[in-house]
């Protein structure tokens, strides 16, 4: 991505800016994402100690850490886009025109944002009731449900935010004719993306192994 | 494209028998949408949004209910479900053991053994997904994290692309079917089975699948030889077992706490995680930024799954409120046919089904329909769970859409075009099939095992 | 009663989601007779209902008030327990201890449904039936003699004073959801759990637990709602007509609560001849009868523990309804 966009007119240069911008903090929000499932282990591995060892149990666990999965999935679902990783069946699209591709690419992404805003919705209708209700979960906490409820919703609408910024660009760079750059925004993971994501892992992990000195 | 073949042709069935029986049916609307379902598929349209849609689209044409109204709590249920916590824990615990080299090791010791054998390291390939399966629950983490450590050790070499993709698709989805499983947790989530029976009864059809692959190497090592690496001393082979170790303590961990009453299955992936950290502690490769990766990976590959589940329960939700499953499970049920052959019905449509369909989503919008017509004609819970599992994982490689082969994809090197992945898992997926027909017919494979159990 | 005829009209449809499983007497003897099948019969045709379970819509129970409210089904019944996280108040009708018999249970019902309905027609929902399920009882895989006995042992509960109760008996609540009970007593994640004597048995926890009380904690009490809106645009025969229906289906209910508390005990130690309504347990298990010290502790708890954490759960108002309404019924007042 380094060195692009150099030669771009004005309006598909300043959409690229929002968009790192928001893909930033995306990653950001998938970070802790991730940390709330390390957390979740945790926490269900304390329960279990506690109620076999101890003879305790937080009388929660089941209703907490099913609101750390609703948040983790709607908080990691903005950066899963900017990284390309939502499923799409793309071996018909990819043998296309290029042109055509790149309008089809963009027509997912329209489409992927209207059920994103149609879930953002619900999930804020959601939020509503449980705040007329003034709704309570059944556990020993008592959590008030708008609150697991409006974290989720938070992670929804920046996925909503997400698609518009990358949908933004990709229309922006088809208006100024540029269908290569959009293939390249929006269409599948080129080669050297998959092969730089693919590596980190599998390089930790040799380096790991190799850390360990000859057997 | 088979599967379009396959669901018109089931369209077309069940609309004749309707025809036949005086109701009315709107076939411009079915087949309007049908058609809309396959140019979103055509056009590259992602997975969750065409079925997203497809559920707004129903609900829009056929409910006359303000099901809009109620959809936030449709999407909420799923997403704060404990059980499907599991799905996170089990996608930590890999990313943690390959991270910190434990796979890599599991890998290379099993190599030690098997390279010599006709088909070489592809052997390596399933015995290690296997062995991971055993104490993972996720067939995508499987693949993952098994992908990523052996795809480097063919770089080079003259194995056939097709076969080493094929084989660790195949070994991959082997993940779900090898206890642990998350299938069967949300199987026994739905239908209210045990998670611990289900896991038993899948013992011995995980070990048949596992031989079948090996058949399909063999047979493809005795076709096409390779070079054979050079003996490796008894010694060395014997020292390489201490790799096994951790992998075996895992398994201990997870199946073990279930077994002797001291989690749920849904908190074994929970232990799993933790003891996966702990063992990498043990090796000292536990750092800030290995939890930090992790994380990362852990949080994108949930939400990536999660998207389709929101989308997958929709369009559940909207079909149940138009009375779309009731009225195929009374369709089904009133078949005039022996029970073996509705069963066959029943695989055929999951067959289908699983060639475009994601496998935990296709679990989630299915059973709660099939299940009461399964058990009405006489078939056991516990065999059908683990036979639905098994077209689970079918589903997960088969072409086009699976995700097992979509995150293999995700870590080629070469460039490759996933059509590649297609063909090379073809004979894998014909052996998973003649393992369903076994089970079809000699149901006790299944069912012996947790009798004996008792 | 439910009236024999309605007069010709426009054709009414009603959605009904009741019940958790389609298996339950109260889904198979009740709902499908009465809103599937009578409603039609009786109306002539009229009225076109469907039924379905929670399972069916994929629903946990806690979400009835909204399905109700939002028009998804015009009629929802589910356990008022389960509803009290959106409606507090509906936790007061059925406490731990509070009904030691299904007379009692059903007077406090009664009164208590116009106060319950104050709550619900802010939601623009109304209840029209509460009604029992069998008797709540504990379940053990090990022996118990009385409640006392439970001290120290892991038990799986639900719904806020069920916990309460728990705690004061000296025994570890956890919670787990139903379908991961029958595997969590078979492996001993917990040693007891507390269900419906016919749920229990309708979930085969007779192979996994050997102990069976019969002694009622409570009486998970559950109600049917409707949709307001929907209930006053129908015709006022098609009212008056649902009205007889619902009334009559109340007093089968209330039958059948109480004739299955009895059948799930008798199916749940084998005596074949008391098991007709759930089936008979291959293993049968061992009745525990609930003694007069049991009785008394389970009072204390419910004045000590169960009904000042009820009313700090749902407010100081929950507890004036509670002593003007209920208190006269069960001769337990809260503040003393
Ligand atoms: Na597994
Ligand atoms: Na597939």
């Amino acid at each position: 991505m380094s060195g692009e966009g150099a030669d771009l007119p004005a309006l598909p240069r300043l959409a690229g800016a929002l968009r790192r911008g928001v893909s930033a903090l995306a990653a950001g929000m998938a970070y802790l994402a991730g940390w709330n499932y390390i957390a979740c282990a945790l926490f269900i591995t304390a329960d279990v100690l506690g109620r076999n060892l101890l003879g305790v149990s937080s009388a929660a666990t089941v209703e907490v850490t099913g609101y750390m999965l609703a948040g983790g999935i709607a908080w990691a679902l903005a950066h899963a886009l900017t990284r390309g990783a939502h499923i799409r069946v793309d071996v018909w699209v990819n043998r296309l025109p290029l042109r055509l591709r790149a309008v089809l690419h963009l027509l997912a992404l329209l489409l992927l944002g209207a059920f994103a805003f149609f879930c953002a919705w619900a999930a804020w209708s959601l939020v509503d009731e449980s705040l007329l209700f003034d709704a309570h979960d059944n556990s020993a906490l008592r959590v008030p449900l708008a609150v697991p409820q409006g974290v989720w919703f938070f992670g929804l609408a920046a996925f909503c935010l997400a698609v518009l910024v990358l949908a933004a660009e990709g229309a922006s760079l088809l208006l100024v004719g540029r269908p290569a750059e959009v293939d390249r925004l929006l269409g599948p993971r080129t080669v050297d993306d998959e092969a730089a994501e693919a590596l980190e892992a599998a390089a930790m992990a040799r380096e790991a192994a190799e850390g360990r000195g000859p057997a | 494209m088979i599967a379009v073949v396959v669901l018109l042709l089931l369209l077309g069935v069940s609309l004749a028998v309707a025809a036949a029986g005086g109701q009315e049916v709107p076939v411009g609307a079915i087949l309007a949408l049908t058609a809309v379902f396959v140019v979103f598929f055509g056009a590259g349209v992602h997975v969750a949004a065409v079925l997203g849609l497809l559920g707004v689209l129903v609900g829009l044409v056929f409910s006359d209910r303000p099901w809009w109204d109620f959809a936030g709590q449709t999407l909420w249920g799923p997403s704060s479900n404990f059980v499907l916590v599991a799905v996170p824990l089990f996608l930590l615990m890999g990313d943690i053991l390959l991270r910190a080299g434990l796979s890599d090791r599991l890998y290379r010791a099993l190599n030690l053994w098997l390279n010599r054998l006709p088909g070489g390291l592809l052997h390596t390939n399933i015995a290690s997904c296997a062995m991971f399966s055993a104490i993972s629950g996720s067939s995508v983490a499987t693949a993952a994290t098994m992908g990523s450590v052996a795809l480097p050790y063919f770089t080079g070499t003259g194995y056939s692309r097709r076969m080493v993709l094929g084989s660790l698709a195949a070994g991959g989805a082997l993940g779900n079917l090898i206890p642990p499983g998350i299938t069967f947790i949300v199987y026994g989530l739905i239908t209210e089975t045990s998670v611990g029976a289900l896991y038993v009864a899948a013992l011995l059809p995980g070990l048949l699948v596992t031989g079948l692959f090996v058949l399909v190497i063999l047979a493809h090592g005795l076709a096409r030889p390779t070079e054979r690496p050079a003996p490796v001393p008894f010694a060395l082979k014997l020292r390489a077992l201490a790799d096994l170790l951790p992998t075996l303590a895992l398994m201990l961990l997870v199946l073990g706490s279930i077994y002797a009453g001291w989690a749920t299955p849904t908190e074994a992936a929970a232990l799993g995680a933790v003891g996966a950290a702990v063992f990498a502690a043990f090796e000292g490769k536990l750092s800030f930024r290995l939890l930090n990766a992790s994380a990362e990976a852990t949080a994108r590959n949930t939400a990536l799954l999660g998207l389709i589940v929101l989308a997958a329960y929709l369009l559940n939700y909207v079909l149940t409120t138009v009375n779309v499953p009731q009225t195929l499970a009374a369709f089904m049920a009133d078949l005039p046919l022996p029970p073996w052959a509705v069963m066959a019905c029943i695989l055929a449509l999951y067959l289908a089904l699983g060639t475009f369909m994601e496998g935990f989503s296709m679990i989630i919008t299915t059973v709660p329909v099939v299940f009461p017509i399964v058990t009405a004609l006489g078939y056991d819970p516990i065999w059908f769970g683990v036979v639905v599992t098994m077209l689970v994982e079918i589903a997960q490689i088969s072409p086009p859409d699976g995700t097992v082969m979509y995150v293999l994809q995700g870590m080629r090197r070469d460039g490759g075009p996933i059509t590649d992945m297609f063909a090379g898992v073809l004979p894998f997926l014909a052996a998973y099939l003649v393992a369903v027909t076994l089970l079809m017919v000699f149901p006790e494979l299944a069912l012996w095992l947790p009798r004996a159990w008792g | 009663q439910m009236p024999t005829s309605l007069p010709p009209g426009p054709k009414v449809s009603i959605v009904s989601v009741t019940q958790p499983l389609p298996t339950q007497p109260q889904f198979t003897r009740v709902d499908m007779p009465y809103l599937r099948d009578m409603l039609r019969e009786r109306s002539g045709g009229r009225i076109e209902g469907t039924v379905a379970s929670h399972a069916e819509r994929n629903l946990s129970g806690t979400e009835l008030v909204r399905l109700v409210r939002s028009g998804q089904a015009d009629i929802g019944a589910s356990t008022l327990t389960t509803l009290s996280g959106d409606v507090p108040i509906m936790d007061g009708v059925d406490l731990a201890g509070l009904a030691p018999g299904i007379g009692t249970a059903r007077r406090i019902a009664d009164a208590m449904m116009p106060v319950v309905n104050r709550d619900l027609e802010r939601f623009g929902t109304r209840l029209v039936i509460i009604y029992p399920f069998p008797a709540q009882v504990v379940f053990c895989r090990q022996p118990f003699a009385s409640l006392a006995d439970l001290r120290g042992r892991k038990v799986r509960t639900f719904g806020n004073s069920l916990v309460d109760l728990v705690n004061s008996l000296g025994a570890q609540p956890v919670s787990i959801g139903f379908p991961e009970v029958y595997s969590a007593l078979e492996r001993g994640v917990v040693d007891c759990a507390v269900t419906g004597t016919g749920s229990g048995v309708a979930a085969r926890w007779p192979e996994v637990t050997t102990h069976i009380s019969n002694l009622p904690v409570s009486w998970a009490l559950a109600g049917y709602m409707v949709n307001i809106n929907w209930w006053n645009r129908q015709d006022p025969q098609v009212r008056a007509f649902l009205e007889g229906t619902f009334k009559e289906m109340s007093d089968k209910l209330w039958e059948l609560g109480d004739a299955a508390t009895r059948d799930g005990i008798d199916c749940a130690i084998g005596k074949a001849e008391g098991c007709r309504i759930h089936t008979l347990a291959a293993r049968p298990m061992t009745e525990v009868n609930g003694t007069d010290a049991d009785r008394a502790q389970l009072r204390e708890i419910l004045e000590k523990t169960v009904l000042p954490g009820f009313v700090k759960r749902c407010g100081a108002r929950c507890g004036e309804v509670f002593n003007q309404t209920v208190a006269p019924l069960a001769r337990v007042r809260f503040g003393g």
